[in-house]
């Protein structure tokens, strides 16, 4: 039978289990909170990049009065840009193994190169864009043009956020401020990473394979 | 100030209705694992699998013209389907985490699908 009392200060029972740790406050869910904000967050750009994928799809065939896509697109450099963001999430969960065994030499390494493949690919949407506006494709062109830019430009922005936000971890270790417990640090922005590379995925997909009439 | 809290006969604390938790993650495990993640080789071989598949639907892209749209069309989606599945359930730790997690996502992915799917098809975009 329940009675109302005043709660005490969190108890931390002994034994092994799966909850969020001995330094955070206790939680319904049995995780952190910086975990689940992350996952709310990432639940929440879903939508977000489905208005923006429903534009594209909606006015990718519609007066035309510029270049079309299938004159613009170069599919080989397209595909080598979608290479290069597949293999910065390789080397951003090695990262993260790499933290987990302790090893922060390797940690190092990998968040560089995962930050560098990053910027191998913003590098590659500047020179898409460049070409495509060099053939007349800008932002106002048509309304292909704007779904495009817009679509694509927000994802290299959410890019250029994740590579920030891997140097900025990176610097971290550097400094050795970032060590083994801070393993969930380098998860969260790992989760951000890979949502970015799910969300080219399908963009890769609906945007430059699927045949354009 | 501490909160009024409900207290029952074994001790476990419930606040709202819900019992909070406030146990240490095994060790070696991050808070929210269940299992541990894969090794590092695991990783490569997804990699190696993700490369396959890019290049199977790239080769697909260049059968347009041998092959019908309606193969193509679906089989790309497929494959995309296939690579986020791989990449969200491998790389985001969606098969060794809480479902909790999962639950989230799902939901993120199911309401953007639907809700964009009806407006889509409101303005027949797929007719």
């Amino acid at each position: 039978m329940a009675t109302i009392e005043q709660a005490p200060p969190p108890q931390v029972p002994a034994g092994p289990s799966h909850g969020p740790g001995p330094d955070h406050p206790p939680t319904s869910t049995g995780t952190t909170n910086v975990k689940l904000a992350i996952w709310l967050f990432l639940a929440s750009d879903c939508l977000f990049f489905g208005a923006f994928i429903s534009a594209y799809l909606l006015y990718r065939g519609r007066a035309q009065t510029g270049p079309t896509p299938a004159k613009v697109y170069s599919i080989p450099f397209t595909s080598v840009s979608s290479f290069v963001l597949l293999m910065s999430s390789l080397t951003m969960v090695l990262a993260l193994a790499a933290i987990q065994r302790g090893d922060l030499r390797r940690l190092r390494i990998w968040l560089l190169s995962t930050a560098l493949l990053g910027s191998v690919f913003v590098g590659g949407q500047i020179f898409e864009f460049t070409e495509f506006s060099r053939k007349g494709l800008g932002l106002s062109t048509n309304l292909f043009s704007s779904t495009f830019f817009v679509l694509t430009g927000f994802h290299g922005a959410h890019v250029t956020i994740g590579i920030i936000w891997l140097l900025s971890l990176w610097a971290l270790a550097t400094q050795g401020r970032l060590t083994q417990k801070d393993a969930e640090k380098v998860e969260i922005a790992a989760l951000y990473w890979h949502f970015v590379d799910v969300v080219w995925i399908v963009i890769f997909t609906l945007v430059y394979l699927i045949p354009t009439k | 100030m501490s909160d009024i809290t409900l207290r029952d006969d074994s001790g476990a604390t419930e606040v709202a209705g819900q019992t909070a938790t406030a146990l240490e993650p095994s060790a070696g495990l991050l808070p929210g694992e269940l299992r541990p993640h894969p090794s590092p080789l695991r990783y490569v071989l997804i990699a190696v699998v993700l490369c396959v598949i890019t290049a199977a639907e790239v080769s697909l892209y260049y059968l347009e013209g041998s092959l019908a749209d309606a193969v193509i069309i679906p089989l790309l989606l497929v494959f995309a389907a296939l690579k986020f599945g791989i990449v969200a359930s491998w790389y985001m730790h969606l098969r060794t985490d809480k479902p909790i997690f999962a639950r989230f996502f799902v939901l993120g992915i199911a309401g953007a699908i639907l809700l964009f799917g009806i407006v889509l098809s409101s303005l027949q975009i797929f007719s």
